[in-house]
């Protein structure tokens, strides 16, 4: 019989929020001896832990326990322990909602009768010859260490490349970014750092840093009082659930009317309306339509990487309608950046139906639909009031074909009808992983260097690989699995051939390795993952749960998220991995005497996590001039007492007391030297496809566009070892239009390759309407078929960024789909009806 | 089949019998343990506890039919459907006839039965599951496979017997 067990009042109670994406939802975990049944909770609300009368069917939206929020935990002592987490209907965030992902927290927990007893419990080391060996921290670090010393000795700092995850939630927050980037930057001074999802070390939005905006400015309660929310290349239903389905969608229905009006008065409230900008047809699409009637939901199907045209005719539009912000302009931009802004990117000089027929063919897209965004966003709603318009923008546009224009060109509409710093409006990245950055500044310079590039050249002799896993998700990929696999070789080999040897000799063996062409390649990570496989040395870490972490979400929430289980054997926190690495690093400084260097790595004794968050702490002052993370004068004792509603970031001292910042720019500042933010303009309108993107465009039929689905998170690191989830996706899936499938003799779930000048993968086909012909998306970062291999290595020279979504390829059926995914749904994934 | 056991007397169980065929094709198998199959006397335990009752005549489902029933009691809404093709765990002609609660496994809505998609469809978060591939998500917030009604045929009639996977509200599928 299904059933689920009860937490019993008595229950330990721990507060947290979801380890997946930037919306960052709160979670009660209630945590249990596993024992005698009549030691569970019982059905009347008297005798479990929620209050709960479960001897009744409970109506709609109340505390279910799904059996999928349930696990059973070991502690080290060998003490099993009950585990349920629900979604904590006291948090603003989720207001008592789970998605899919988060469901399912506790079947991510690692439990040593479960799947997840694949996790890393031991520091392993590639000592023989057809795989890794358990080894020891002792063992690992000071091999490590010692590597790391003769490398920085003998070729400098920056042959030591890194990527590492720079993120919240769940392997990150404040706690372990603090840590790698005191290691990486203080302590060896590399500039060959790389952040998790790309080649180099780099904001993903420069134009809006440039700009003096921040790249989460608004609250989430913003998209409640909009008058009209703008998405540009996100699909919040799949990517940021909770924030389109407790803050958008009600707004779209209706029901946030009455906070309109006690926050505005009389100020006339319209029908919310939503434009998405999308060149599919997402779920967010649909479920807009059912939530605000298609008459307010305005879908502009655009062709890849016309963004900008789109963007800037827009711009164009509400300025010779005469709907732009004057006085905001006046008072809180740069005047001077407004006038070449126009020039550039809005081309004044040409007629209005000229520059918006011109960005319609582009875009692909009627003239029409774009002046009705036009006048969606700026028209005013009646008695001259303003429109207060929300935009938000990802991967379509951060990822898109340049990633500073398109950055630009948002932000530039944004300052122009001056959405920025008001309730109701904001231009902000919808996000991917939660936030949590703290650490001292990155040595290199602008733009920065390409790390993947260093690894294929062989100009890394140490990489090391934290949280991430490139292999599935860089660009060209292949590529980098190759390098780590040739270049990894010579040194595997040294590591066998010395081994029992003492240190000193392995070290040497290795020195000659790296000498011919070798790279000592390590992995830090909670499995053994793809790029791990090709590490000489594992670093098991621990995990959500597994340690207190702070972080922030999309409207820099901070909370904590509390330790509530033990990590698996000898894992541990990764501050806690590089304390042991820099303390040995100190140790063979000091026996060297070099105590320049040795003192590059001092001060690592942390005695727990929230040492580490107060020492990263004192990268901030509170003085209302800290960047927008700051959280000056917090401490755990006081995020326990916020609970999941926690604080805002950034925080200022008012009469010595923290608080919390609702949305950023509401007192007119920005970062930039005046204060006053800048416009950023392009050298032209519509910039076309680079040379190497128009040709990979021109030799091959179908665009690969590329992103991620609602079922999993990242890479499936966690989720391709949990049946529920594996299930769905257990291999990628290549959207297509049916007509295109059809042509190519194509049918719902056939395996198809997908070849081009880059590399080849393999997908299932899912013929789907909510692709235009010609368009194609693949399921990214899939552990069975990485589209990165796929995707070329041209970046954006302004930032290093990659357009990951610039992908042109063929497409040919090898035969009927995997046996593996014979049960696989291939129905619509964007019905609302 | 089942994905019936307590949980917590199978420390593997999170895996019901669908995942746990699926997964073993793939990249999970080397996580799953052959323990975690149901055991022969979980099915049979599952049989005893719930009421069998008859939901209609076999030769009365029509390609297309649906019908509204409640099971296993009158406060769980289902559904019987007879889809155009041979669903997974279907009964009758060509397998096609399966019944599934009403209760979205996200926030506990009614659920739309769309015909002519073939899909059952939340109007309240959208969730999406698909009554071919036995209630699998296809998309939405849900937090498990809508759970599935076990039918068979017995004189003629087609009779629920049984749950697969726990009823939205309700700690205990008989409550």
């Amino acid at each position: 019989m299904a059933k689920v067990s009860l937490p019993p009042k008595h229950a330990e109670r721990f507060d947290t929020v979801c380890q997946f994406c930037i919306v960052g939802c709160g979670y009660k975990v209630f945590k249990w001896p596993e024992g005698p049944k009549d030691k569970d909770g019982g059905a009347a609300p008297a005798d479990n832990a929620l209050g709960v009368d479960y001897r009744q069917q409970l109506d709609a939206d109340a505390d279910w326990i799904s059996p999928n929020m349930q696990s059973v935990v070991t502690n080290k002592d060998g003490s099993r322990h009950n585990v349920t987490i629900v979604p904590d209907k006291a948090c603003l965030v989720n207001a008592g909602m789970a998605s899919v992902r988060g469901a399912g927290l506790a079947q991510t927990l690692y439990r040593p009768d479960g799947p997840t007893k694949v996790r890393l419990s031991k520091p392993l080391l590639a000592t023989s010859a057809d795989g890794h060996e358990d080894s020891s921290w002792d063992e690992t670090v000071d091999l490590g260490a010692r590597i790391i010393k003769a490398v920085i000795d003998r070729w400098g700092p920056d042959a030591v490349g890194m990527k590492f995850f720079d993120h919240g939630g769940g392997g990150g927050g404040f706690e372990n970014n603090w840590a790698v980037g005191r290691f990486f930057f203080e302590g060896v001074g590399t500039r060959r750092c790389s952040i998790h999802n790309r080649p180099a070390y780099n904001s993903e939005v420069h134009a809006a840093g440039d700009a003096g905006l921040t790249a989460l400015t608004n609250a989430y309660v913003d998209a409640e009082l909009a008058d009209t929310i703008m998405i540009v290349g996100a699909n919040p239903y799949e990517t940021q659930t909770n924030y389109f389905l407790a803050h958008m969608v009600p707004n779209l229905q209706g029901v946030t009317e009455t906070l309109k009006q006690s926050t505005f008065g009389d100020e006339p409230r319209p029908p919310a309306r939503m434009i998405i900008v999308d060149p599919r047809r997402t779920m967010t699409v649909s479920a807009a339509e059912a939530a605000a009637g298609k008459e307010n939901v305005l879908h502009l199907q655009i062709e890849p990487g016309t963004d900008i045209p789109l963007l800037n005719a827009i711009a164009r539009i509400v300025l010779d309608s005469r709907w732009h912000d004057i006085a905001f302009m006046r008072e809180r931009t740069e005047w001077q950046s407004f006038e070449a802004y126009q020039r550039a990117s809005l081309g004044v000089d040409r007629p209005l139906d000229e520059f918006v027929d011109e960005a319609a063919a582009l875009c692909g897209v009627p003239a029409s639909d774009i002046r009705r965004a036009a006048e969606w966003i700026a028209e005013p709603k009646g008695r001259g009031i303003r429109r207060r318009s929300l935009l938000h923008y990802e991967k379509g546009l951060i990822w898109g074909l340049k990633n500073y224009e398109n950055i630009a060109a948002i932000v530039g509409l944004a300052l122009m009808t001056g959405n920025v710093g008001k309730p109701g409006t904001g231009c902000s990245r919808l996000g991917g992983h939660q936030e949590g950055y703290v650490r001292p500044p990155y040595p290199g310079g602008r733009p920065a260097l390409n790390v993947d590039e260093a690894v294929r050249r062989g100009e890394a002799k140490v990489f090391w690989i934290g949280g991430c896993n490139p292999v599935l998700t860089t660009l060209r990929a292949e590529s980098i699995e190759a390098a780590l696999i040739e270049r990894g070789k010579p040194v595997r080999d040294a590591l066998v051939g010395s081994r029992g040897q003492p240190i000193g000799a392995r070290v040497a063996a290795v020195v000659e390795a790296l000498k011919a062409g070798g790279m000592f390649v390590m992995a830090q990570d909670l499995y053994m993952t793809k790029s791990a496989e090709h590490a000489h040395a594992v670093l098991p870490a621990a995990g959500w749960g597994e340690m207190n972490l702070t972080s922030i979400n999309g409207e820099r929430r901070l909370r904590l998220y509390q330790r509530f289980m033990d990590p698996p054997g000898d894992a541990t926190p990764d501050w806690a991995i590089m304390g042991k690495f820099a303390r040995r690093l100190h140790q063979l400084y000091s026996e060297d005497r070099n105590p320049l260097m040795a003192s590059r790595f001092l001060d690592y004794d942390w005695k727990d996590d929230e040492a580490v968050f107060i020492d990263a702490r004192y990268s901030f002052k509170g003085d209302g001039n800290d960047a927008p993370e700051g959280y000056a004068g917090i401490t755990y004792d006081l995020l326990k007492r916020l609970g999941n509603n926690g604080i805002q970031t950034p925080v200022r001292f008012v009469n010595r007391v923290p608080v919390g910042t609702v949305r950023m720019h509401e007192d007119g500042k920005f970062y930039t030297s005046s204060g006053k933010a800048k416009f950023i303009p392009s050298p032209r309108p519509w910039p076309g496809y680079a040379a190497s993107v128009a040709r990979q465009r021109e030799s091959f039929r179908f665009w690969i566009n590329n992103g991620r689905v609602n079922h999993v998170w990242q890479t499936l690191y966690h989720h391709r070892h949990i049946g529920f989830y594996q299930d769905r996706f257990p291999v990628p899936i290549l959207e297509m239009h049916p007509d295109d499938a059809a042509e190519l003799g194509i049918a719902p779930g056939d395996r198809v390759e997908i070849v081009n000048d880059v590399g080849r993968v393999e997908a299932m086909a899912y013929p789907t309407d909510a692709v235009k012909l010609g368009h194609c998306f693949m399921m990214f970062g899939h552990p069975r078929g990485s589209v990165g291999d796929l995707v070329s290595d041209h970046v954006d020279p302004m930032t290093t960024i990659p357009y990951y979504k610039g992908a042109w390829a063929d497409i040919t059926r090898i035969g009927p789909g995997a046996e593996l995914a014979a049960n696989v749904p291939l129905g619509p994934r964007n019905v609302a009806e | 089949m089942s994905r019936e056991d307590d949980p917590r007397a199978r420390p593997t169980s999170r895996l019901n019998r669908r995942d746990f065929l699926a997964a073993s094709g793939g990249v999970a198998a080397g996580a799953v343990v052959a323990s975690a199959l149901p055991s022969g006397s979980a099915v049979a335990a599952q049989a005893k506890d719930y009421p069998v009752i008859d939901i209609a005549a076999l030769d009365e489902l029509a390609p297309g039919t649906e019908m509204a029933f409640e099971y296993p009691d009158v406060n769980s809404p289902a559904v019987l459907v007879r889809l155009q093709g041979a669903a997974e765990g279907g009964i009758g002609p060509d397998n096609s006839i399966v019944a599934f609660s009403l209760l979205c496994t996200h926030k506990g809505c009614p659920l739309n039965y769309l015909a002519d998609r073939q899909m059952l469809v939340c109007p309240c978060h959208w969730s999406s599951f698909d009554p071919a591939k036995g209630g699998r998500i296809i998309i939405g917030q849900a937090s498990q496979s809508l759970p599935q009604i076990a039918l068979k045929v017995e004189g003629g009639m087609v009779q629920a017997h049984g749950v697969e996977g726990l009823i939205y509200g309700r700690h205990t599928n008989i409550l």
